[in-house]
């Protein structure tokens, strides 16, 4: 039953990365500007620039030139910068690590955070960790994260010197030096990240409490509240946080962009933008795959997750 | 076996158990609507008409020599930015730019969206299977990404600025419009409908799309306020509006390195970009726990 | 037939059960007069909304001896899973004022505070509700939500709860109950999940039972199980039981003394005996003419109650049945006195039949 719901999700996928990737280089390829004058600059003479076109394969029909790329990233070969020369497959390796620690970094502090207060503020509704976790949410979700970056730079990088305000320091130099370097940006993420996890658990605790039949039957066995609370509200609330958390990863994503290039930090998403700038096609066309391809299997395991822990869609009921 | 009766009068001792249940004033309950509701109106009115009711300055008209005024200046009262301009200015007029890119994607989302999510999920089949997965894919993508991309290789101005951002609006829409159908579909007066052998496009007209357009609608105020936000990610980034247009995220882009000593930079035009967005998001709620509740 | 059900028999415990758990401690041995257990005096509640106040219960009076049923009958909306909760201490403190007095063993319930109250719940009072797949969280192992209640009154080791939780199943007749524990609750049918619930009701050997409806969810044959599997268990732990139902049938069979429901009121209240002897409220005789018999030709169609059970927040003067009443007369918009007859009984209705 799990098994045939597993193997049919598994099989959507495929079609979804494919669609995924021929999308981007539709419209990396389709948008105006083209790469051989990017190289060569608007001035250069036609003759080069043809001949450009020609050697970089450019005059192909789009299929084909698809065709092509895909059969080189499935063997991992996503092409070369156009700028640097540099393996795009080379470039990635070196930038994904430094994101992916800073996702990590980000996601534990935004639930560090979110589940004591969410579980505080569905314990005492309308009081005061209540109130406070709504307007901190409220700020979460309204201020802007590259403003937010800029302030926390200002106040604590500038002002306190507690930690470094941009560029990053590599594990291998040091775990201290590494988490003090990703803790800014990390925070940065993590608010917004913090303000939708808090208010959605709070959100679903309250329905439960309210509305299930099984949190009166745990009343009318004697057990008590704060025990309701976690034993059996909030761990049946983790189910729902498992969706949010794959619903939210392509806003954690696109945060990751901006805050990259606040903090400096050697990154996908600098390198992304770095590209934009340069029109290096390839290397843009290597992380938006990457980076879509990243979103669509965080959301297929969260999905598989689910299934796996929820007993409801294990034993094939619901 | 004798069960324990009682007298039907019964004593006075039985004190009452005094309540305290406080009924909670009409106005004050519709107030998480009328404060942002009536914010949002103000910041509408004042980025379009306090230019010139308050004579201010042209976004661009300032000069080198007020550069970097501090707020509650003579002239400036919310100060300049790096190269003299009033940033009261700059924030009004940038954000007429913010709302017509909020309010023109959310309604191509709206629209596009709206239309093929109905659509979609009225008719089922193969169609709908087609639209879902195509949006799908779309909506893969990190939305501020899509629209970063979008957005340098059509070139950077407004109408790019839009047509960007709605690469994600409409995927979104058209996901909650097919939800809603898929669940009015099952309910009795649609199938009632049906049954009677109405017109499929009347059954559409008349039953589906008007009780699909109040959950869009909620759901519209917070695209904007997404869209409001990529925008000046966008123009931070400085892909976005281009440079000598004013626009709340490039003027923010503009104070980053003056932060510590000219901090009215950033600032004014975050305080407008999160009032709006935090008033959005609010109603947004508002609106939706009203519906949700009926 | 009540007085069957109120005989104890000392001996049952080891008759009935026949795994060996002391859940009703000293209190199964016979002799001392049976305590009243439970009792309610004008019990009211009323929920406050956004825009009305819903009287829901109206001075509802009972008392339950230990080894005694009563029964709560009336229709959907009566009050009478409102009384069940109420009693329990289980409304929302936010909207449901709760006037009146609940005696537990001649001590006011109504005025312990929550962490008084939770001492009592599934301890001494305990409550079965009408459908236990939503009743059960659906996400914990069984076994772990009925030793929950263990452990909420005692310590206890985990392994000894173990112990107890399978010995507990045994006794509500749950084949195989060691690997039933480790279960989840749609992995169980509908009898087997509303066994489960009686087995984390009886877990702390409680004096009073509230059944809200135990049967109404199961089919038939079911239900004739669950009904026999809890007079059996009354009577070996001696239990105090109040059935709260909207079947007559049912009532007739499993009680010893009946209240009618009806609009937040008690209508009519006596002995099962009695009651069903001599009906006096018209309403008392149509929900008894709404149940199919075997006495009455099958061409025959049943007789059904016309109309609706009123709102609550806009209730009619007077009598609340009387729109729907066959013998309603002008004096009928009058609230009808609650009268009591010299045997005990008591009826609100200006025309007793």
């Amino acid at each position: 039953m799990t098994l045939s719901i597993i193997g049919r999700r598994f099989l959507q996928f495929v079609p979804v990365v494919l669609g995924v990737t021929f999308i981007t280089f539709l419209l990396l390829n389709l948008l105006p500007g083209d790469t051989a004058e990017a190289i060569l600059g608007t001035n250069a003479n036609p003759v080069s620039i043809a001949l450009l076109r020609k050697q970089l394969g450019l005059n192909q029909p789009l299929l084909v030139r698809y065709w092509h790329w895909l059969e080189h990233a499935l063997t991992g070969n996503l092409g070369s910068s156009l700028i640097t020369q540099q393996q795009v497959g080379t470039v990635l390796s070196q930038r994904v690590p430094v994101t992916l620690e800073l996702l990590i970094l980000a996601f534990l502090i935004a639930l560090v955070l979110a589940i004591p207060v969410a579980v505080l503020a569905a314990r005492k509704p309308k009081g005061i960790i209540d109130r406070l976790g709504a307007t901190t949410a409220m700020f979460g979700l309204a201020i802007p994260n590259f403003v937010l970056g800029l302030v926390l730079i200002l106040l604590f990088a500038q002002h306190f010197h507690f930690f470094p305000a941009t560029g990053y320091s590599a594990l291998g130099s040091g775990l201290g030096p590494n988490l003090r370097s990703l803790f800014l940006p990390a925070l940065t993420i993590s608010f917004a990240l913090f303000a939708a996890y808090s208010r959605m658990l709070r959100a679903d605790m309250m329905q439960q409490l309210a509305q299930e039949e099984y949190v009166i039957t745990a009343r009318a066995k004697g057990v008590s509240e704060p025990r309701i609370l976690i034993r059996h509200v909030f761990r049946n609330s983790l189910f729902s946080l498992i969706t949010i958390v794959g619903v939210n990863f392509g806003t954690l994503i696109g945060a990751t962009v901006i805050v990259e290039s606040i903090f400096a930090l050697p990154g996908i998403g600098s390198l992304l933008v770095s590209s934009v700038y340069n029109r290096d096609v390839t290397v843009t066309q290597g992380v938006v795959v990457i980076l879509a391809v990243v979103t669509v299997t965080v959301n297929l395991i969260t999905d598989l997750l689910y299934l796996v822990l929820d007993p409801r869609v294990r034993y094939g009921t619901v | 076996m004798a069960l324990s009766r009682y007298p039907t009068v019964l004593p006075p001792m039985l004190a009452e158990r005094v309540s305290n249940f406080r009924q909670t004033a009409q106005w004050r309950r519709s107030l998480d609507i009328w404060v942002p509701a009536g914010i949002l109106i103000l910041l509408v009115l004042a980025c379009f008409f306090g230019p010139f009711i308050f004579g201010l300055p042209g976004p661009n008209a300032g000069s080198l020599l007020d550069a970097r005024l501090p707020l509650f200046s003579a002239g400036h009262i919310f100060g300049t930015d790096a190269i003299g301009n009033d940033l009261l200015s700059r924030a009004l007029y940038g954000g007429q730019i913010s709302i017509e890119v909020g309010l023109g994607s959310m309604l191509i989302g709206f629209v596009v969206g709206g239309s093929l999510g109905v659509i979609g999920g009225y008719r089922g089949g193969i169609l709908d299977i087609v639209i879902m997965r195509l949006l799908d894919m779309f909506l893969a993508f990190p939305s501020i990404i899509l629209a970063f991309v979008v957005a340098t290789f059509l070139g950077a101005n407004e109408i790019n600025v839009i047509f960007a951002i709605s690469f994600f609006t409409v995927p979104a829409f058209a996901r909650l419009a097919r939800a809603t159908t898929l669940q009015l579909r099952e309910r009795g007066f649609v199938i009632a409908t049906r049954l009677l052998g109405a017109r499929e496009r009347d059954v559409l007209i008349r039953h589906v799309v008007p009780n699909v357009i109040p959950s869009l609608m909620t759901y519209g105020l917070l695209t904007v306020a997404i869209a409001m936000f990529i925008e000046a990610a966008l123009s931070f980034l400085g892909l976005g509006i281009p440079a000598p247009q004013p626009s709340w995220g490039s003027t923010i882009a503009s104070g980053q390195q003056y932060l510590s000593n000219a901090p009215a930079i950033v600032l004014v035009p975050s305080v407008f970009l999160f009032t709006a967005v935090a008033s959005l998001n609010s109603l947004g709620n508002a609106l939706r726990t009203r519906i949700e509740s009926q | 037939m009540s007085d069957q059900l109120s005989s104890r028999t000392t001996d049952s415990t080891a008759a009935v059960n026949p795994v060996q758990v002391d859940l009703a401690g000293d209190r199964t041995s016979s002799g001392a007069p049976s305590p009243t257990l439970l009792e309610v005096r004008d019990l009211r509640v009323n929920f406050h909304l956004q825009r009305s106040i819903v009287p829901a219960v109206q001075g509802m009076t009972f008392s339950v001896n230990a080894g005694q049923t009563i029964g709560i009958i009336g229709e959907s909306g009566s009050g009478k899973s409102v009384t069940a909760r109420a009693i329990m201490g289980l409304l929302p403190k936010k909207t449901a004022e709760v006037l009146g007095s609940v005696r537990f063993e001649g001590k006011e319930l109504l005025d312990l505070s929550d962490r008084e109250m939770r001492q009592h719940r599934g301890k001494n009072i305990v409550l079965v509700f009408q459908d236990p797949m939503r009743s059960l969280n659906p996400t914990m192992r069984i076994g772990t939500q009925i030793a929950e209640a263990l452990h909420s009154h005692q310590k206890i080791t985990r392994a000894d709860a173990h112990k107890r939780v399978v010995e507990l199943l045994q006794m509500v007749r749950i084949p195989s109950a060691e690997q039933r524990f480790h279960e989840y609750p749609h992995q169980l049918s509908g009898g087997m999940r509303q066994r489960v619930m009686i087995a984390m009701a009886l877990s702390c050997g409680p004096k009073v039972m509230i059944a809200d409806e135990p049967t109404t969810a199961l089919d038939v044959t079911t239900q004739a199980q669950i009904m026999e599997l809890l007079r059996e268990l009354q009577r070996e732990l001696n239990m105090a039981v109040v059935l709260i139902s909207h079947d007559m049938g049912l009532a007739a069979m499993y009680t010893d003394e009946v209240a009618v429901m009806y609009a937040g009121r008690v209508v009519e209240q006596a002995t099962t005996k009695r009651l069903f002897k001599h009906v006096r409220m018209p309403y008392t005789r149509a929900l008894l003419d709404s149940i199919p018999s075997l006495d009455h030709p099958s061409l025959e169609p049943l007789s059904v109650i016309k109309g609706r059970p009123p709102d609550l927040s806009a209730l009619p003067p007077g009598c609340p049945f009387s729109p729907r009443c066959h013998f309603a007369q002008h004096k009928c918009e009058e609230s009808p006195i609650l009268e009591t007859t010299e045997d005990g009984d008591r009826f609100a209705c200006w025309f007793p039949l």
